[in-house]
């Protein structure tokens, strides 16, 4: 009788412990992430302060009437810039409540954006035919710079997208730009992703907070 | 079928913005503009004109949108909202209170640190940032 007693209050203390240990697992997590977003806050300030300043140039350079909202037009089209939402699973399977936001910069899903798949695949084509021909000698090294070219190629692809949807959107605003706005478009993209970032840690605050306030009232009862 | 939980699936989903025009444009310029087929935009310019009714009724409309997964909002245009903003408490879409040009962000005003600010010293955060 007296084992019974004694092993049900190890029992109770382990519980105890563990309980302990997950709150301060918890607590950690949060305070981790609030300090996460308040540094976050303080780069995405000073990225917005640089993209006001060369905004302000290019605005001083190209003319006031050049570099204002009212160019924008009500025409149809959709965003360059989206999010993806992925909500991933706990440790006991069930989903989380909130997300993880991830950015999607410059993806186009208008026709003008298949005619430039389609573009890129004849390039890439042409130029493994190209290939092929200088190098048909000595198979091992056609064989080796046709990898090289392909890697070569994918991301310069990438980087030929993004160049050819950021010269969409600044078309609004005139065929010649100024640099300075060039450099704003940058420093407003490097933002959105420090955006991103805050909203993942603004997620992952309001769990940890969650969780807390409920293991609290778990030990309070 | 009312109460069936939604399915969480991968989706494309747009930034809603309701800020100063110089910040909307830079987003704009990071392609984050969307026009849609009744000429509706998933973002609101707020200059001296705009009234606190434009403001609510644009903020009650993009986090009602399904399309919306984050808005952001100048911390000065929520301060006019605030009791809409604070009281907001969904995950999707994420609230988001950036700096303005004429008023850089205050940590005692955000919703999330004001939310969570009971388990610290008030004064504590907004002191050690500055």
């Amino acid at each position: 009788m007296e084992e019974e007693i004694e092993a049900q209050i190890s029992d109770l203390s382990i519980t105890k412990k563990k309980t302990e240990a997950e709150e301060e697992d918890q607590t950690l997590i949060f305070l981790d992430s609030v300090d996460d977003y308040l540094i976050l806050i303080q780069t995405l300030s000073s990225t917005l302060r640089q993209g006001w300043l060369e905004l302000a140039s290019a605005r001083h350079s190209m003319g006031a009437s050049r570099v204002n909202t009212a160019l924008l037009s009500l025409n149809h089209r959709s965003a360059a810039t989206k999010l993806d939402l992925h909500y991933p699973h706990n440790i006991d399977g069930s989903i989380t409540k909130s997300p993880q936001f991830n950015l999607c910069k410059w993806t186009s899903t208008d026709d003008n954006n298949s005619s430039m798949e389609k573009e890129n695949i004849e390039e890439d084509e042409q130029l493994k035919e190209n290939i092929n021909s200088l190098e048909s000698e000595n198979q091992e090294s056609s064989l080796e710079s046709s990898k090289g070219s392909e890697t070569v190629a994918s991301p310069h692809k990438t980087e030929n997208n993004f160049q050819k949807e950021r010269a969409k959107v600044l078309k609004m605003f005139g065929t010649l730009v100024s640099p300075k706005l060039r450099a704003s478009q940058l420093s407003f993209e490097t933002a959105l992703e420090t955006l991103v970032k805050v909203a993942n840690v603004r997620s992952s605050i309001l769990e940890a907070h969650d969780a807390l306030v409920k293991d609290t009232k778990n030990l309070k009862e | 079928m009312a109460n069936r939980a939604q399915i969480p699936t991968n989706n494309s989903a747009l930034i809603a913005m309701i800020a100063d025009e110089d910040t909307v444009t830079g987003f704009l310029l990071a392609g984050v503009g969307n026009v849609d087929l009744r000429r509706k935009t998933n973002y609101l310019i707020v200059d001296s004109k705009t009234t606190v009714k434009q403001i609510e009724d644009a903020f009650k409309e993009f986090t009602t949108r399904d399309d919306v997964a984050i808005v952001l909002i100048s911390q000065y245009v929520a301060n006019m909202i605030r009791f809409l903003v604070d009281s907001y408490n969904k995950p999707v879409p994420a609230i988001l209170e950036i700096p303005s040009k004429d008023h850089p962000y205050d940590p005692a005003h955000d919703s999330v640190l004001s939310r969570v600010k009971y388990l610290f010293s008030a004064e504590s955060v907004a002191s050690d940032r500055r």
